[in-house]
């Protein structure tokens, strides 16, 4: 089918009407691109191929996007692929820079969102036939690198290490999916709660309950006190957006945007260990400023915002070029491609080179829509921090709720998990443990089990991780550049605080 | 709020609230809205494009809302299991009574536990593939190996649809030679994306797969990676004889015959071929009232009858095959019998 018969304006207008909805999934915690996908893939099977595929692409950049707003403003990430945005984006909010880490997150994303469609353009083939050299050895080290940002991450090292592992350990709650390979046993799950538990915590339950209801929690512990004056300066104080803060940042957005292109081709790893990924290998590396992470860096918003935009043309790799989808949002494409009557396999973009280049049509017009309308709309929405806490609170508190119900078409189980998730963020709060690393091992501790897993009963011997491949042998090298920069950087941290305690006394 | 603003919001509440309400369901004995869920969480796959096809055709017959909502298997069976009341059906396949016969852990017997709908259609696609350079030119080459000694790795998604071919082989195996069934084994590999990488990987000498994920493949240049051979389709002759003269993709109809019975024999007891035809039908909760039974069953039985949607099927490469609920019931009843056997017999030998 040539290009020119599915481009339409009504082509473009549905990719603009996609990314706006898009958006609007994103930015609601609770609601997703998979979901904004998967509920509107019903509308277009009436409409043809290239509008009902701009439509949907339209909705996945939108989608993807738009999770940086309520992280930024709220700390509640809208997607789990924008939680390290919030590391960041939510204490430059609470310096009055909200407005400011919204327009860097943007430009960030729009950049990580070009960046992948010209690798998607030009090196699809040759990228699907060097992502099928990444077996589950290879994919278990990638996420293994990701966990190297555990122990960075915490106030210590140690709290951020016992955090982490607890987090892995919760996710392990449930079966071990047959469907992943597993035995299909139950485990760490007491009898009365197995019907609920069967799958485990469901992760977007936990991700509102530890960062929207945990915040509600400590707000409200600490008493509902504001003034005019407050108000103010959080809106408006603080640095405003200038396009110099990406100077001295291209290091930052091209190796952010190609590790988020990069775990896009790979299939199973997911939004959330690119941005993760992202973010750790900046907080790692950063040498200007590397105690600023974690306390409003523009660089963490950078790594964190290009890395998941650049998951989009990532994800779309494999989806084309061997009709596997990268992620959970483009699986849901190959049953829109499924139900226009395409197949999408290794011979797809030979096959079909029309339909191909509307796809990057659709892609590119979507990703400046996407930085149109969120420019555009910033500072209505950057007004959310104005409201009155004792209006924003309860809000979010029904946002919260809302969302965790709606997430499994109406479980109440998914309610109570986000309110018990809720106290126990409150909990680690006062415990003095580290919330972040917690999610990053709740997140990727399933894929870690499962390719750990599958890689020992493929190969047999633990030595395959050592041995399987070159990629494997520099994977390993980057972990210990990673934990050995992690170490270097606490240490330095303590010495630091000692000298300032010491000068203090 | 002022009375013009009030106006406003009102105007987009009603339309909302319009444009969700229901059609009218009329005097039938259905609600006016049903949740299809199906035993899938992928909207991807053939069980979400059949349930689709099925739910717009009632939608359309009956003037009720169907949605067709991708659960996943055991949350499927949950809220089918919680409704009574017929305003949620499960749409699934043969992977229902399967899991059950092969123990899979919160698998209940369907046909006790629940209330078997009628059946739709059937997926002729269910494949088993090797490596386009495999030394394996037929299943007889693979029964030789495995009876010579040679150990053959099989990845399959366990408990279900793609288990039960691995389970025919292993039986035919047991019948060429006593013993040499312990020579084929299977790797739980999972998704159809991670048996594609167990073959890439050389883990694997078999996988389990189907005609419209892997027809692809199975057109690359030998010398790629990538390239795979169509081994053994698992559909009787029957039902890929009623496929499009076309077949799927750039294979023939004619090309497809060559890999089921009687051209590639996989054996159910030294005399008759085992074939396995993936059917998609309806379950029930138990006690969903049986004027509602009847109800979807007369009006499949117009929507066939139409013929419409047997053009839908073929040209999303499904084999049109209606039976009514109590047909339908014995007919997978007898099928879970037969399997059964299967199961048993290599169960008793290992």
């Amino acid at each position: 089918m040539d290009v020119l018969a599915l481009i339409s304006p009504a082509f473009f207008g549905l990719v603009a009407a996609g990314t706006v909805i898009g958006i609007f999934f994103g930015a609601i915690p609770g609601l997703t691109a998979t979901m904004a996908v998967a509920v509107c893939l019903p509308l277009t099977y009436s409409m043809g191929l290239g509008t009902g595929l701009a439509f949907l692409l339209g909705l996945y950049v939108g989608g993807i996007s738009g999770g940086l707003v309520p992280a930024v403003l709220l700390n509640i990430p809208g997607t789990p692929s924008s939680i390290a945005t919030t590391f960041d984006g939510y204490p430059m909010a609470r310096r009055g820079e909200g407005e400011r880490a919204l327009k860097i997150g943007i430009c960030a994303s729009l950049f990580g969102g070009l960046f992948s469609l010209v690798v998607l353009y030009l090196f699809a083939p040759p990228l699907a036939d060097f992502a099928i050299k990444f077996s589950f050895v290879e994919k278990f080290l990638i996420i293994l690198l990701a966990l190297t940002l555990l122990a960075a991450l915490g106030s210590g090292m140690l709290t951020g290490l016992f955090s982490g592992v607890l987090g892995m350990f919760v996710s392990l709650v449930g079966v071990y999916d047959i469907n992943n390979g597993g035995n299909g046993d139950i485990r760490l799950v007491p009898g009365f709660l197995e019907t609920w538990l069967e799958s485990g915590f469901s992760l977007l339950p936990v991700l509102i309950g530890v960062f929207g209801l945990t915040a509600v929690l400590i707000e409200a512990e600490h008493g509902v006190r504001e003034d005019a004056a407050t108000k103010k300066l959080l809106l408006a104080s603080g640095k405003p957006f200038r396009l110099s803060v990406f100077r001295g940042q291209w290091v930052n957005l091209l190796r952010s945007s190609a590790i988020g292109t990069f775990v896009g081709l790979l299939p199973g790893i997911g939004g959330s260990a690119a941005s993760i990924l992202a973010y750790s290998q900046e907080k790692t590396f950063n040498r200007k400023e590397p105690d600023a992470f974690g306390k409003g860096a523009p660089s963490g918003i950078i790594a964190s915002e290009s890395a998941n935009n650049g998951l989009t043309g990532g994800a779309l790799i494999p989806l084309l070029s061997l009709g596997i989808p990268g992620d959970a949002t483009t699986a849901i494409l190959i049953g829109a491609f499924t139900l226009q009557g395409i197949q999408v396999g290794p011979l797809f973009i030979g096959d079909n080179p029309g339909v191909w280049q509307a796809i990057v049509i659709a892609m590119l017009f979507a990703n400046l829509c996407m930085v149109l309308v969120m420019l555009f709309a910033i500072r209505p929405i950057a007004r959310v921090v104005m409201v009155p806490k004792y209006l924003l609170l309860p809000i979010i508190l029904m946002m919260c709720v809302v969302g965790a119900y709606t997430i499994n078409s109406g479980v109440m189980f998914d309610v109570w998990t986000m309110l018990a998730f809720g106290v126990f963020g409150w909990l680690i709060y006062k415990l003095r443990l580290d919330m972040a690393p917690f999610v990053i091992g709740f997140i990727l501790g399933p894929s870690a089990e499962v390719y750990f897993v599958k890689s020992l009963e493929s190969f047999g011997t633990l030595t395959i991780f050592f041995t399987k491949s070159w990629i494997a042998m520099l994977l390993w090298v980057l972990i210990l550049a990673s934990v050995t920069a992690s170490v270097a950087i606490a240490r330095a941290g303590a010495r630091r605080a000692r000298m300032a305690a010491a000068a203090e006394a | 709020m002022n009375r013009r603003q009030f106006s406003v919001l009102g105007l987009i509440g009603g339309l909302a609230a319009a444009g969700f309400m229901p059609l009218s369901a009329g005097a039938q004995p259905l609600p006016d809205a049903i949740r299809m869920v199906i035993g899938s969480n992928a909207v991807s796959g053939d069980t979400y494009q059949n349930a689709s096809i099925i739910a717009e055709a009632l939608s359309a017959h009956l003037g009720i809302k169907v949605k067709v909502d991708a659960v996943g298997i055991s949350e499927a069976f949950k809220a089918v299991g919680r409704d009574p009341r017929g305003t949620t059906v499960m749409f699934h396949h043969d992977q229902s009574y399967l899991s059950h016969l092969y123990g899979v852990r919160g698998f209940s017997d369907i046909f006790s536990a629940y209330k078997v709908g009628p059946v739709v259609s059937v997926n002729p696609g269910n494949a088993y593939l090797v490596p386009k350079q495999s030394p394996y030119q037929s299943v007889d080459d693979l029964l030789k190996a495995a009876a010579d000694g040679t150990r053959i790795r099989v990845g399959i998604q366990a408990g279900g649809v793609s288990e039960i071919g691995y389970s025919a082989l292993k039986n035919a195996a047991r019948l060429a030679k006593p013993g040499s069934e312990a020579n084929i084994v299977a790797v739980n590999s999972g998704s159809q994306a991670d048996k594609n990488q167990q073959l890439f990987d050389g883990q694997v000498e078999v996988i389990n797969g189907s005609v419209q994920a892997n027809e692809q493949f199975t057109r690359l240049p030998d010398d790629d990676q990538k390239a795979m051979r169509f081994l053994w389709l698992t559909a009787s002759r029957e039902i890929i004889e009623e496929a499009p003269e076309a077949g799927f993709g750039q294979t023939s109809r004619e090309q497809l015959l060559q890999y089921v019975t009687p051209a590639m024999r996989v054996t159910l007891d030294g005399q008759q071929d085992f074939v396995f035809d993936k059917d998609f039908f309806l379950l029930y909760n138990k006690d969903m009232p049986d004027e509602m039974v009847k109800a979807i069953d007369e009006a499949l039985a117009a929507i066939y009858a139409k013929g419409d949607i047997q053009k839908t099927l073929k040209s999303s490469f499904f084999i049109p095959h209606f039976l009514p609920s109590q047909e339908a019931a014995a007919y997978l009843k007898t099928k879970d019998g037969n399997y059964r056997q299967v199961i048993e017999a290599i169960a008793a030998k290992n």
